[in-house]
């Protein structure tokens, strides 16, 4: 379709100038520069001679301890999301077919509730509840059922508990929208047709919520791959993920441009993530969106 | 193959008491095509989705051969259903779409494909067979919900409206296809629709429903010649109701004295006792105009009016007349060629036989 440029400018295309401004303004130009000081020997304003360089990517290669790191983020943001997908999607799903508002309204309510309290506060009460002395090992003491407590904090497991808890309000609402759109006649097709319910969901419901279920996921993954607080407090220092190695490097080192590189590699990996999103969402819908 | 329906004293009441079908009884017959008619919100969509297991009835017995079947689930119903809006698989093919049922009877992959292309071929979709749902016009994936309901071989096929999407020359084309249909598979068929000329062209019979209540179950020449209650003479066709106090005429005879001098003699033996009060119905094709000053043959019951307006419809000419007790009358007439119409303000005489006028219950 090719229309003259510039012949005609569209007044409404005026009213994206704020969010383009604030995009170029905060987003690109921060990305820029942190694209840039990955690259320099050095913090241009304060040290006089400076020069490009790939030794802070170099380091990362090199240190098999920074790869760990990068893979144990990438490691805690997985877990997080599949668990926070099979808690979300039941719940979504409830959500979405469920036939009296008052019982929507509650179901919304109990999802939305949590987020209304800050992170911190949340994550010292999961600490109150996972520690040694926590509700949960004394419970299980008292009962006989374990000898000594459970190490449920200041590990892999705390933090991911953590985390999840913070993101599955996320993914049930990106998959109650995609499964509320899903035509329950369909459903009622396929269970006319000899389907059992079960097979019906497997057959229909699941593949037709799969956008919903790549774009949660996505959200969640990349939530909790830079998730910062939830780490360091559930994790007890124990477990260096990006995010806290990223704040290290700035604040104990003043290593911003080694702090740069691995902000890039967070970066990078959510940038894959967005077009792998994309590539499996055109295989799964097929022609239907490509028309 | 076919089976036959007994829907005995069936009642839905949703949540708030909403009472969508109320005592609902009626058979259908194997092999039979049978309309579920009504206005929207009567009840007739809710009959079949409990015939299908969609819902569960609130009390009363959904029989299917004899067997009880109100608490199977759908899925075990072995019937199939075409939706109002076709509900098609959207990210399958169409032999994937006609082929579900089918695998979800565990048929291997070979008589699948065989199935799935004679049902195609059946429907005229041949060749279609790649093709996804959203690539095919509206009657296109009607004939493709047709046929991956007709493939499984149901023992009955439910439609729900199916016809209601489409532009008036495909439905009539669809009409004819699905009657054919069913009667070359010897289908039972039972078939909602809120289109009363739907309903008489397909049906073998029709039950008429109205807030949640069978008013009338019947043949389609039944239903539409011998209305038995009011809201059936009102919902199929134009109708002209007179309601009175029966009189007696001519010594021995009944009639109804439907205001201002106007008498309208009753076929048959007295229907009630002198003095009740009657509603009859006349449908405007069997009133016969003729100018003023003519003479009807003298057993026409008549009576004389001005004709208020005049509508050609083409193969027929409709008026709507003031008779001169004050009543107002739709009276249709053949057209019969040119120059035979009456002006808005011709007076004329209007004739019909009493064995016409049907008496209806209230």
């Amino acid at each position: 379709m090719g229309r003259p440029v510039g012949s005609h400018i569209n007044g409404l295309a005026l009213l994206i100038l704020p969010s383009a401004l604030l995009f170029a303004l905060f987003f690109f130009l921060p990305i820029g520069l942190m694209a840039v000081m990955s690259l320099l020997t050095g913090n241009p304003v304060v040290v006089p001679h400076i020069a490009f360089t790939t030794k802070h990517y170099q380091r990362l290669a090199d240190d098999s301890y920074y790869l760990e790191v990068i893979w144990t983020t990438i490691r805690i943001g997985l877990w997080t999301t599949l668990i926070a997908l099979l808690i979300g999607y039941p719940l979504a799903h409830w959500m979405a077919r469920i036939k009296s508002r008052a019982g929507h309204a509650l179901l919304l309510m109990a999802v939305l509730a949590p987020m209304l309290t800050g992170i911190v506060v949340r994550t010292f009460a999961w600490m109150t509840l996972l520690s040694d002395k926590g509700v949960i090992n004394q419970i299980l003491l008292s009962l006989g059922l374990i000898e000594k407590p459970l190490q449920l904090m200041y590990n892999e497991t705390g933090i991911i508990i953590g985390l999840v808890h913070i993101y599955v309000p996320f993914m049930v609402l990106t998959l109650t929208g995609v499964i509320g759109r899903i035509d329950e006649r369909l459903e009622q097709a396929a269970e006319n047709l000899g389907a059992s319910p079960l097979r019906a969901f497997f057959e229909v419901t699941l593949p037709l919520s799969l956008p919903g279920i790549l774009a949660g996921s996505l959200l969640v993954f990349a939530l909790a791959i830079s998730a910062y607080v939830t780490p360091i407090l559930l994790g007890g220092f124990q477990i260096m993920t990006l995010p806290i190695l990223i704040y290290q490097q700035i604040s104990a080192n003043f290593n911003i441009g080694f702090a740069a590189a691995l902000g890039m590699v967070l970066l990078v990996i959510s940038f894959m993530l967005v077009v792998a999103y994309n590539h499996m969402l055109g295989l799964v819908s097929g022609q239907r969106e490509l028309q | 193959m076919s089976a036959g329906i007994e829907i005995a004293e069936v009642s839905k009441v949703y949540e708030g008491g909403v009472r969508a079908v109320d005592a609902v009884a009626m058979e259908i017959r194997a092999g039979e095509f049978f309309s579920l008619l009504g206005p929207s919100g009567c009840g007739k969509t809710t009959t079949l989705r409990m015939i299908a297991g969609f819902d569960t009835p609130s009390s009363g017995e959904i029989r299917i051969d004899g067997a009880d079947i109100t608490r199977v689930p759908a899925h075990k119903r072995d019937m199939a259903m075409v939706f109002q809006n076709y509900a098609l698989f959207p990210h399958r093919t169409v032999a994937e779409n006609v082929g579900f049922g089918l695998r979800m009877r565990k048929l291997d992959k070979a008589t699948i494909a065989a199935k799935v292309k004679a049902a195609l071929a059946m429907v005229e979709l041949s060749g279609m067979d790649d093709r996804r749902p959203a690539q095919l016009s509206g009657g296109q994936q009607q004939r493709v919900a047709l046929a991956r309901a007709i493939v499984i071989e149901p023992r009955v096929l439910l439609c729900d409206e199916p016809l209601g999407a489409l532009d008036k020359k495909l439905r009539q084309q669809m009409q004819f296809e699905l009657k054919q249909l069913q009667r070359n598979l010897g289908l039972t068929l039972v078939f909602v629709t809120h289109d009363q000329e739907e309903a008489l062209a397909m049906s073998d019979r029709i039950a008429v429903m109205n807030a949640g209540r069978v008013e009338q179950v019947g043949t389609p020449v039944e239903i539409y010649d011998r209305p038995q209650t009011r809201f059936v003479a009102d919902f199929i066709g134009d109708t002209n109701i007179f309601r009175g106090q029966r009189v007696t005429v001519d010594n021995n005879g009944t009639g109804i004295a439907a205001g201002n001098g106007l008498v309208l003699e009753l076929p048959g033996p007295p229907a009630a006792a002198d003095g009740a009060v009657l509603s009859v119905a006349l449908r405007p094709e069997k009133i016969r105009l003729a100018p003023k000053v003519d003479t009807l043959h003298p057993k026409h019951a008549s009576a004389n009016g001005t004709v208020e307006s005049t509508n050609f419809l083409g193969g027929a000419v409709l008026y709507r007349i003031s008779l001169d007790n004050g009543h107002r009358v739709l009276a249709q007439q053949p057209n019969a060629g040119a120059g035979q119409l009456y002006a808005p303000g011709a007076p004329v005489m209007l004739g019909w036989t009493p064995a016409d006028l049907v008496i209806l219950k209230d």
